[in-house]
């Protein structure tokens, strides 16, 4: 068992009391509704692009436990910038960090990337580990799913 | 008959013990947690009938119940979180989820104390 604050980090901890880009994008290049029907954790992401097709503004809404908010809201703070590709490689190696336990605890590669190791204490919570990956699959979904094909 | 055989062993052994002293042990300790959680001023217990078994369900402003039931784990508290299969009624009190303690005659005030002083590290952490 691990300690409380491995899981419950500082930077989680001020992702979950002051969440970053808790807003609407207008207008927006894709967005996406995401469920974890079995806690009622819900988000809804958005995201516009630049004309060179990386992400310009991408902003996030929703309501969910600590694990949830703060993971929505480094996403958006980590992809800002990026392209979609790049989004899609960093949401895998996302999931990779949450679930395997021989994920490297590093982003030497990617500096940038280093805020996302705040959730890898997740690994040792199995119950957990859909909390901080529902706003990865929702920004999945929006990237597959742009806002042009949806009436609203 | 793997699963008669204890069950029949766990009744004798209640039978032993008088279901009226467990009613009333349980009914003691519900006692004991509403008084104890009547402290908090942000905590609203959620199911609050007259003569409701040795259950108590509630939630605390602006943190999530699966946080704390994580926490209180990890304080070496055993509790339910969620819907208790009941969405239904999740929606008509307008909560996410609830965090639910039961009492039976194996715990004792001690249990009680130790979900308080895990809800204190769910705050302090939190909160």
């Amino acid at each position: 068992m691990t300690e409380l604050s491995a899981l419950y980090q500082a930077v989680v901890l001020d992702h979950n009391r002051a969440p970053r880009n808790r807003h609407e994008v207008q207008p927006h290049d894709g967005e996406a509704d995401g469920n974890n029907p079995l806690c009622g954790d819900w988000v809804h992401v958005e995201f516009r692009l630049d004309p060179a097709g990386c992400i310009e503004d991408i902003g996030f809404n929703g309501e969910g436990c600590a694990i949830s908010t703060a993971s929505a809201s480094i996403m958006t703070e980590v992809l800002k910038g990026r392209t979609l590709d790049e989004a899609r490689r960093i949401g895998e190696r996302f999931q990779h960090l949450v679930t395997d336990r021989e994920a490297p605890l590093a982003a030497a590669d990617d500096p940038d990337l280093e805020k996302l190791l705040a959730l890898a204490g997740v690994r040792d919570y199995p119950m957990r580990v859909k909390c901080a990956t529902l706003a990865w699959h929702t920004l999945q979904a929006a990237i597959e799913a742009p806002a042009s094909a949806d009436s609203e | 008959i793997a699963g008669v055989l204890p069950t029949g062993v766990g009744l004798e052994y209640m039978e032993a013990v008088g279901r009226e002293r467990i009613l009333a042990h349980e009914q003691s300790l519900l006692a004991y947690a509403n008084e104890r959680l009547a402290e908090w001023d942000d905590l609203r217990v959620i199911g609050t009938a007259p003569g409701k078994a040795g259950v108590i369900s509630f939630v605390i402003d602006g943190i999530h119940p699966h946080d704390m039931g994580t926490i209180l784990d990890m304080e070496g508290v055993a509790v339910r979180v969620g819907h208790h299969c009941t969405q239904p009624l999740m929606e008509r009190f307008d909560v996410p989820a609830t965090v639910r303690a039961s009492f039976g005659l194996y715990n004792d005030r001690a249990d009680v104390d130790a979900l308080v002083d895990g809800l204190h590290k769910v705050k302090s952490l939190l909160g």
